[in-house]
């Protein structure tokens, strides 16, 4: 793999990305959310000395892990698929093709960020205007795990793009993880911790929010932006669990690199031998 | 006969005044230590201390009045209180007191008070273990004092600010208390009043075991572990108190453990990991209080019963309620009218500013991780909010017994405020700075995509 060959790959799939209306239109869909989140959560600031700050940052967090997910899986299929006469073009190069992937899934990256950051720099600017902030200090950390989140969902679309094949399929597949990671997951897992004991009820419910990316995007984010005991005795439980605050926060973004790497690594082999 | 004794009241009276003397401590005075003013001087005498640093500890064992001019400050030895009185109706003002012993079992405080109707006022302690403790005295008046604790000593292993112990009808107003173990202990004492004091970083603000018929108005605690902690205590009122931002793993702006009849008006009680928490505490009225920004409004174990919660303003809270056990008798409306909750969703159509139907407190995820904590790491997650909105369109799901049958439809006005800190404006221009830099790269990134 050369960075050499790869960054060009980047730069054309981040140009395309860009000048797609998608692209463009979920830009100014999330900013004006972001705008009006930031803007309606903080509108009553300093009025008795509360700040909004709890109702932004919830609505931020759902926004972020409803959104990013589906967008990042749409956007990722799409692109990940094959297009006629662009994969012609690519494939007859002196690239390989993990080097193809690495590329798009850069290019596609690079694309979320720009559409998010639109957003993310507006909020920020409202918040740091309205309040005196203080309380959002999480918040640069808040938009890297974002990130993070739509370049975990990026990468999945590419393995679901490259192990169908098929345009219906890969769709399907698409919004089908998109079903299961945002809402089915954690429904099955609060159920399947009623069933068990007290101590062990715990240790499922903490090991099993490393199976789910958008879970460790959520814990982290709420972690970074209120602290632990946001969370309450479980926050504590959880903690300790991890082995503290810097730990805990270490070992999610762990789990969100390993969620990252895994899919790409699969869809690597998977292209590497499959017939085009 | 009555003149005839106020006469001879008056005439005791002016023989007193005529005897009252001022002594003066001073490097250019006739007395250099304060202990030889007190050696000297008689019941009744005024010490004027001129500035100055004077290492001494004091004994005040006789009526006197000691006051600094210039800001004087006595610098203990290092051993036992600073100053410690024992005589009735003394008064010390305006002074700095320094360095008292590190003995905790010792008592060893700025100022320790042994005796009855003294006056405090104006003192501002340092490097002390207690600040002002007061050992079996009453009647005392307690004002305008600042008291820093030792900042190199853990929290726990210092002392409280203001220790009151076994003492009644005390009187403490505008003081300030920072780094100390607890702002203001309080054990077996009643009937003292506090008002306009301003509390902050350090353990409980308030910490109280055992005294009843207590008063608080109009004091400011923030950035403590605990705001208050209220124990096995009755009839203690609290009245348009501010409890900010004490957050941490059990922190609480208020808490009442064992307590009874209290009565809880107008406090303001913001930001705190948990608002109002409520363990084994009877009989009390909770009205007219703001409880805004919280990660949990209330905590409340079902052993409290028979609590009263009227107008309040329950607005922004991560969750309203969490309830440990399965119901709780807390009336949660009385004939003026229920409670302001922000997520109210019903409507008033008979516009008498009570909404028409009943307001579920908490819904059905709030309600189960009353009774398994570990289901909060769900909190804000869409598996709960999808919960929430099955328990909508399925009632069958229905969890909880408390309801709010007289919501109102406006916020209560109170005008308990939360007087704005020294701005630490850093935060500001740190977000706004990253703001317009990921803003300013994401508008580069559009211009540079669609350039041919």
């Amino acid at each position: 793999m050369e960075l050499s060959t790869i960054l060009p790959i980047a730069r054309q799939e981040l140009t395309v990305a860009i000048r797609n209306k998608w692209t463009t239109i979920f830009a100014l869909v999330f900013g004006s959310l972001v705008l009006a989140i930031s803007y309606f959560g903080t509108m009553t600031a300093g009025e008795i000395g509360f700040q909004g700050f709890n109702r932004t940052t919830a609505s931020l967090l759902s926004l972020v892990l409803y959104l990013i997910p589906l967008v990042a899986l749409m956007m990722g299929t799409q692109s990940f698929l094959r297009n006629e006469g662009e994969d012609e073009m690519l494939f007859s190069q002196p690239v390989s093709r993990s080097e193809i992937l690495a590329g798009k899934l850069l290019g596609l990256f690079a694309a979320m960020t720009t559409a998010t950051f639109i957003g993310f720099g507006i909020g920020g600017i409202v918040i740091a205007t309205q309040t005196d902030a203080e309380g959002f200090l999480g918040y640069p950390a808040f938009v890297m795990l974002s990130l993070i989140l739509s370049l975990v969902f990026l990468s999945l679309s590419m393995l679901a793009a490259i192990a169908s094949r098929r345009r219906t399929k890969a769709f399907g597949i698409a919004l089908l993880l998109w079903f299961f990671f945002v809402i089915l997951y954690d429904l099955l897992v609060l159920g399947g911790s009623l069933l068990l004991k007290e101590r062990s009820a715990n240790y499922f419910i903490f090991a099993s929010l490393f199976g789910n990316p958008v879970d460790i995007v959520r814990v982290a984010g709420l972690l970074s932006m209120k602290g632990g005991e946001v969370f309450g005795a479980a926050g504590a439980a959880l903690l300790k669990f991890l082995g503290g605050y810097g730990q805990a926060i270490g070992a999610l973004i762990v789990g969100l690199l390993v969620w990252t790497v895994a899919p790409i690594l699969v869809s690597f082999r998977l292209l590497r031998d499959q017939d085009i | 006969m009555r003149s005839y004794c106020f006469s001879i009241l008056l005439i005791f009276l002016a023989a007193f005044a005529v005897q009252a003397e001022v002594l003066r401590v001073g490097a250019e005075e006739q007395f250099k230590t304060v202990n030889a003013a007190i050696r000297a001087a008689k019941p009744g005498d005024t010490i004027r201390v001129e500035s100055g640093i004077y290492n001494e500890n004091l004994l005040i064992d006789k009526s006197l009045t000691i006051e600094g001019v210039g800001g004087p400050t006595i610098k203990g030895t290092g051993k036992g209180s600073v100053i410690e009185i024992t005589a009735d109706n003394c008064t010390i003002t305006r002074l700095k007191v320094e360095t008292s012993g590190g003995d905790l079992v010792g008592e060893d405080a700025g100022i320790l008070l042994r005796s009855n109707g003294n006056t405090i006022e104006d003192i501002e302690l340092r490097d002390i273990l207690f600040g002002i403790y007061l050992f079996n005295s009453s009647d005392n008046k307690v004002n305008r004092n600042q008291i820093f604790g030792r900042t190199e000593l853990e929290s726990g292993a210092r002392g409280g600010g203001i220790h009151v112990w076994n003492s009644q009808n005390n009187l403490f107003e505008d003081n300030v208390v920072t780094e100390a173990r607890d702002g203001m202990y309080i054990q077996t004492s009643s009937n003292n009043i506090f008002r306009r004091n301003r509390v902050f970083n350090l353990r409980y603000g308030l910490h109280f075991m055992n005294s009843d018929d207590n008063l608080f108005e109009d004091n400011v605690f923030y950035d403590n572990i605990a705001g208050a902690a209220i124990m096995y205590s009755k009839n203690i009122v609290l009245k348009r108190n501010t409890f900010v931002h004490n957050r941490g793993f059990s922190s609480f702006g208020i808490l009442f453990q064992d307590c009874r009849e209290c009565t809880i008006e107008e406090n303001l009680v913001l930001d705190n990991a948990v608002g109002l928490f409520l363990e084994a505490s009877l009989n009390s009225v909770f009205c007219r209080n703001t409880v805004a920004e919280n990660d949990v409004a209330m905590e409340i174990f079902a052993s409290s019963e028979n609590n009263l919660f009227e107008q309040n303003n329950f607005i922004n809270n991560m969750s309203p309620l969490t309830l440990i056990g399965k119901t709780s008798s807390t009336k949660w409306a009385s004939d003026a009218g229920g409670n302001y909750w922000d997520d109210y969703d019903g409507y008033d159509l008979d516009t008498d500013g009570i909404g028409d139907v009943s307001h579920p407190i908490h819904n059905i995820f709030e309600y189960l991780e009353g009774n398994f904590p570990r289901m909060r790491i769900y909190l804000n997650s869409p598996a709960a909010q999808s919960l929430v909105a099955a328990e909508k369109a399925f009632p069958i799901l229905k969890g909880s017994n408390e309801f709010d049958r007289r919501p109102l439809m406006r916020p209560v006005k109170i005008d308990t405020t939360f007087p704005p800190r020294e701005s630490r404006g850093a935060a500001k221009w740190l977000l706004l700075a990253f703001s317009s830099a990921i803003l300013g790269l994401s508008l580069a990134a559009f211009k540079r995509g669609f350039a041919r």
